[in-house]
């Protein structure tokens, strides 16, 4: 089994240039940032399993349309969803920097989920930590303060349930 | 059974439970075989003897003695039983039975000592039973009479010795196969020419042979019994250099009975004692350990993993037959790609080999899932007071270990309706001028790539029209529509038809037939039902052998790609759309004579990007006894494909039993054929 790609090895090492800003008591929650339509969003890092490149997607039929397809991950077949369109927005044109994160979530389901990019990984403190902007807010489970940004936390439960027809 | 006890009295037993298991399928076989008069399969013979040494020594293991003790008596039987020296009749096999019996019994005592003792004398009172039976079978010297050399019968051990005369009292051909052998490769050499010669007989012994041969060469002798005569042999064997010389020639009849017993023993028994291999000797514990059993057992997920892992190399393989085919396409580099291609050959060989080792291994026969069944025929018929036989055939069927699981419970499921609804009381069978007792068979063969099963009463037949009565009331269909015979007994596959109200009391069926059908869907196979009122119903399964690896068709429709398992496809036509005509608008083929039902693909999953092919091609899909003609454009390979599950948040993907990834990365999705024949079907019930 080779490693999925040196993304992974990048954002350790990114994460670990940022290790002296919380501080040390406080209980720190590492995320996964990755930008949507030029704003950041973020999973836990506990439930991503791998970043892949994009790779051939085959479409299935009678789905809904934020599930783009399956692809194969060394002979295991994953579905891919759109996180463009699973936030409501419009899909875009294949670029360079997207990427797949494969997302497990807490009862083990998987899914690849297509993002614009990958940033990287973010260490903050609980405190930083708040309820998201809207109470209906769909999949975006919280609202974390970073510098003078505001990333939106997924919940990888609710990124996963997808309707079967759309 | 042992509930109370602790863990090793629980491992000990559940062990034991599975070599009893073995020994009760073995013995009905070997009564089976007394009762048709045919000859005891040594084979059977040699595999009882096996289980009750692998008794004795568990039970020596965890310190059960009076089972250690028993099951060491059995073996001396066995092992007489095996060598010729006790013969094979009905009262050896009644003793035998019962010792199994009271293994059974003894079992369920351990972890109470009180009851154990108790035992003791039905042990004892078996025990000098056996004494009676053991009366030697004396044998005729008939070795006197072959053209072999005497060094050769003195290497025969007991056992081997034992086959050679029971051969000759057959009247079969005896045969010396000489042949050389590369020393570097003998063994594989002497694999090739005994499997080659098993296929025609029995090999009694394999013996090196002191012939000429080079220096680089050894030679083996093996001496073969087979109904084939000298000709004929000689003809079938295709090996470098092997030499059949007859030992004896067959009668042309069986002898019928042996000849008269000779007071003395022959005077090859005497020299026989250093050669002498088998186990219950009283040699050392050594040789006893190696032998407490000669199966494994092995968690299924481990095979899982292995299956997983010859998986990922069939993938890699795909993946090195395009890169040689790329190789090949350019001048300069074809020379070394034929080359490759020679290596990837090799390679392709033994890895097949390797994914049938691999598959075999996951493969168990239906006999312990009939054996439950029976085991709850007899319980139920107890408790419902119904006279009723269970026959079953064909338990030596083979299926895959996890598509064998998921069988029980559908087929428990038939089996109780059959029983608890479908035969009548003994009273009303009289009235029919019936036999009393019903019967329900269970048959199972293999048809091809698949497996069937078929549950067959004959009890009073479905009530077709309470079943139109019900399904009208459920408002499953519109009264007054018109269905066939078939179509009204599919009926009972909808789902709801099952409560037990007015179908059940009358016709005796649909009982969850619908939760039967999906699961045996969810394994790609189908249920049919056939029945004829006051007759019976038959209801047949048809199932893969396995889920594991399969050939694919690997097809285009328009611009996507699918797999169809090649295991349920009868034939692939390419067709003029003119051919193609419509009834009702439905699409037809006149298959030779026949209308074939036809369905698109790209309807189905309504597709329209891409064009279609101005001539398709028409798939005939046979599942069961339903056929139906898938309609894609282009037919690309066929291929090994390892079915994968698609993860994801959409499950129940209709139509779609899983990806498949041919080692380019783009996975192609793997046509669920028994769901889309089941909805072309349905489709047309609707229309």
């Amino acid at each position: 089994m080779s490693a999925p790609t040196g993304a992974w090895e990048d954002l350790a090492r990114a994460a670990g240039s940022r290790r002296e800003s919380p501080a040390p008591a406080e209980a720190v929650r590492q995320l996964l940032c990755v930008r949507v339509d030029g704003s950041p969003y973020a999973v836990p890092v506990e439930n991503v399993r791998e970043i892949v490149r994009v790779r051939p997607i085959t479409p299935i039929p009678r789905v809904a349309k934020e599930v783009l397809g399956v692809i194969s991950l060394r002979g295991e077949i994953i579905q891919v969803l759109d996180l463009r369109l699973r936030l409501g927005l419009a899909s875009d044109t294949p670029t360079k920097a997207q990427r797949i994160v494969v997302v497990q979530a807490d009862d083990g389901r998987v899914a690849g989920v297509l993002v614009d990019g990958v940033r990287e990984v973010l260490r903050v403190p609980e405190s930083a930590i708040g309820a998201p902007a809207a109470a209906d807010a769909g999949i975006v489970a919280a609202l974390c303060t970073h510098g003078t940004e505001f990333v939106s936390i997924v919940d990888p439960q609710r990124l996963l349930e997808v309707g079967g027809h759309g | 059974v042992a509930k109370k006890g602790n863990k090793a009295d629980r491992e000990f037993v559940s062990e034991a439970e599975e070599i009893l298991e073995t020994m009760r399928a073995r013995l009905a076989d070997l009564s089976d075989r007394l009762g048709a008069g045919a000859e005891a399969d040594p084979e059977l013979v040699n595999a009882l003897f096996r289980a009750a040494h692998s008794l004795k020594a568990l039970a020596g293991m965890f310190r059960f003695d009076p089972i250690s003790a028993l099951a060491h008596r059995l073996e001396d039987v066995l092992d007489g039983l095996r060598l010729g020296r006790v013969a094979l009749s009905a009262p050896l096999l009644a003793w035998i039975d019962e010792t199994v019996a009271l293994f059974a019994s003894l079992l369920g005592q351990v972890g109470d000592g009180t009851a154990l003792a108790e035992s003791a004398a039905r042990i004892e009172r078996l025990t000098a039973g056996v004494a009676e039976l053991a009366a030697p079978a004396a044998p005729a010297d008939e070795f006197d009479s072959l053209d072999l050399d005497a060094n050769v019968l003195r290497a025969l051990t007991e056992y081997e010795e034992h086959r050679l005369r029971e051969s000759l009292r057959r009247g079969r051909h005896v045969a010396l196969v000489d042949a050389p052998f590369e020393i570097q490769t003998f063994e594989e050499g002497l694999a090739e020419l005994s499997g080659a010669l098993r296929e025609n007989g029995e090999v009694l012994s394999t013996l090196p042979s002191p012939g000429d041969s080079l220096e680089s060469q050894i030679r083996f002798s093996l001496l073969v019994a087979t109904d084939l005569a000298h000709a004929a042999l000689a003809a079938r064997i295709d090996f470098p250099g092997a030499t059949v010389r007859t030992v004896r020639g067959g009668l042309a009849a069986p002898a019928a009975v042996p000849a008269e017993p000779e007071a003395d023993a022959p005077a090859s028994f005497a020299q026989r004692a250093e050669g002498e291999r088998s186990p219950s000797d009283g040699t050392p514990e050594l040789e006893s350990l190696k032998s407490i059993s000669d199966t494994v057992r092995v968690d299924i997920r481990k095979l899982d993993d292995l299956m997983n892992l010859v998986g990922e190399l069939v993938i890699q393989r795909g993946a090195i037959g395009d890169l040689i085919a790329r190789l090949s396409e350019r001048s300069e580099t074809a020379r070394i790609g034929s080359e490759f291609a020679k290596v990837h050959k090799a390679l392709d060989r033994k890895l097949r080999e390797l994914q049938s080792a691999v598959l075999e291994v996951r493969m168990v026969p239906l006999r312990q899932v009939f054996e439950k069944v029976s085991r709850v025929v007899r319980r139920l018929r107890r408790e419902l007071d119904k006279q009723v036989e269970l026959e079953i055939h064909g338990a030596d069927t083979e299926l895959d270990k996890l598509i064998v699981e998921a069988l029980v419970d559908p087929l428990m499921h038939i089996v109780r309706n059959a029983l608890d609804h479908a035969i009548e009381p003994a009273a009303e069978r009289r009235a029919a001028l019936k036999e009393e007792t019903g019967t329900i068979s269970i048959d199972a063969f293999q048809r091809g790539s698949h497996v069937v099963i078929e549950v067959r009463d004959d009890g009073r037949g479905i009530d077709r029209a309470a079943l139109r009565r019900r399904a009208e009331q459920l408002g499953r269909i519109d009264p007054g529509v018109q269905l066939s015979e078939k179509e009204t007994l599919d009926l009972i596959f909808l789902p709801g038809i099952s409560t037990r109200d007015e179908v059940t009391e009358t016709s005796g069926r649909g009982v969850g037939m619908d939760i039967v059908r999906s699961n045996l869907s969810a394994l790609g196979g189908v249920v049919d039902v056939e029945s004829t009122p006051g007759r019976g119903t038959a209801i047949a399964m048809t199932l893969p052998i396995t889920l594991a690896i399969i050939q694919s068709l690997i097809v285009g429709v328009r611009d996507r790609r699918f797999a169809i398992p090649l295991n349920s496809v009868l034939e692939t036509l390419v067709v003029e759309p003119s051919a193609i005509q419509i009834s009702e608008g439905r699409e037809l083929l006149n298959l030779r004579g026949t209308p074939l039902l036809l369905r698109r693909i790209d309807d189905e999953f309504g597709l329209v990007a891409g064009a279609r092919a101005a001539r398709p091609c028409v798939i005939v899909i046979g599942i069961g006894d339903q056929r139906v003609g898938l309609i894609v454009d282009r037919l690309e390979c066929q291929q090994d494909t390892v079915i994968k599950p698609i993860q994801g948040p959409v499950q129940n993907l209709r139509g779609i039993s899983g990806a498949t990834d041919l080692g380019d990365q783009d996975p192609v999705l793997v046509l669920d054929l028994s769901a889309l024949v089941e909805d072309a079907l349905r489709r047309r019930e609707a229309a």
